[in-house]
């Protein structure tokens, strides 16, 4: 039988206590998945790499504020759909584009990893997903790109988690309606 | 075929380099920060503890603490505007001029204390007693 190791505990506690080394750690652990959520969001590189920054110095500082350890992940990525959204509000355009989508409800049993893109369809999956609206975009890169379950993606989000299954229902459909759709219209 | 994670993860690879550099920047910068942090904490040690009692104690209720003040300086005006001005005065003698005073009063004492006793009293007397034989019995003409 094949065994699968565990995975490294983070070094969260040694972050907060203050140790450089942890930090750099954690940073590293998450420094992708984060700018690919903020770039994914923003389609702004500097932005982004400017948002990413802020949320690690806004990490370090509000550490003490980490209720659970294990937590860090969802946390951090709160931090940065915060940043995100006061970029946003600056510019005044983010209440419109997250709440004038109408929810419908919806099962989310699917993992992350049930679609899978074959290569020449990967330009057209990214494109898809751009097209999606804002709030239920955000919803489905959570899922993608750390596997957040609904709860904390709703912790991040600051929704309700019926909102967020319900959204990431209609992304994942709406999905896998354009790629059909494009099949179809391909064959 | 891929897994949306690793298409999103591959399509940003090249900001991985700037990724890093900021990491490492954020590190340093919060160890220095710690660097700094440490001996400023020793120095202001005591200003730290008087700026949290200011902020603790003093502002939360300061304007109780301020009618306070306003009544301990009432206090202390009537205090002196009552002052007996005799007394204000002595306070300001020297103590040069106390101790000459006090000489002058020691001096008083002794010649009152001689004038006050009756001239009979205690006294030595001026002759001593001889026998009778030796007497000399004077009459006055």
């Amino acid at each position: 039988m094949l065994e699968v190791a565990a995975p490294e505990p983070l070094p969260v506690p040694q972050a907060r206590a203050g140790d450089p080394a942890a930090w750099e750690t954690l940073f590293r652990r998450y420094q992708m998945p984060l700018y690919v959520y903020v770039f994914e969001l923003t389609h702004d590189e500097q932005a982004s790499l400017d948002l990413v920054q802020e949320s690690f110095i806004a990490a370090v500082k509000h550490v003490g504020s980490l209720r659970e350890d294990g937590k860090f992940g969802s946390w951090l990525f709160g931090i940065a759909h915060q940043k995100c959204l006061q970029r946003w509000r600056k510019r005044g355009g983010w209440e419109i584009l997250f709440d004038e989508i109408p929810e419908s409800p919806g099962e989310t049993g699917d993992g992350p990893d049930e679609l899978l893109i074959r290569r020449e369809r990967e330009t057209e999956f990214m494109n898809l997903l751009n097209q999606l609206p804002l709030p239920h975009r955000s919803v489905l890169l959570l899922h993608f790109v750390e596997d957040f379950s609904i709860e904390e993606i709703a912790r991040i989000t600051e929704t309700q988690p019926g909102t967020v299954k319900s959204r990431l229902h209609y992304a994942k459909k709406s999905l896998r309606q354009i790629l059909e759709a494009k099949n179809e219209n391909a064959a | 075929m891929k897994t949306p994670r690793d298409l999103l993860f591959e399509q940003h690879q090249d900001a991985k380099s700037k990724l890093d550099a900021i990491s490492s920047e954020v590190v340093a910068r919060s160890r220095e920060e710690q660097h700094d942090a440490i001996p400023k904490l020793r120095i202001s040690g005591l200003s730290n503890f008087a700026l949290l009692l200011w902020r603790e104690l003093i502002l939360p209720s300061r304007r109780v603490w301020a009618g306070l003040a306003a009544a301990w300086v009432l206090i202390l005006a009537v205090n002196f505007a009552l002052r007996d001005p005799a007394l204000a005065g002595k306070a300001k003698v020297s103590a040069p001029v106390m101790m000459s005073f006090q000489e002058q009063q020691k001096l008083l004492n002794e010649l009152l204390v001689d004038r006050s006793l009756p001239d009979d009293v205690d006294r030595p007397k001026s002759f001593l007693p001889r026998p009778r034989s030796e007497r000399i019995v004077v009459v006055m003409t």
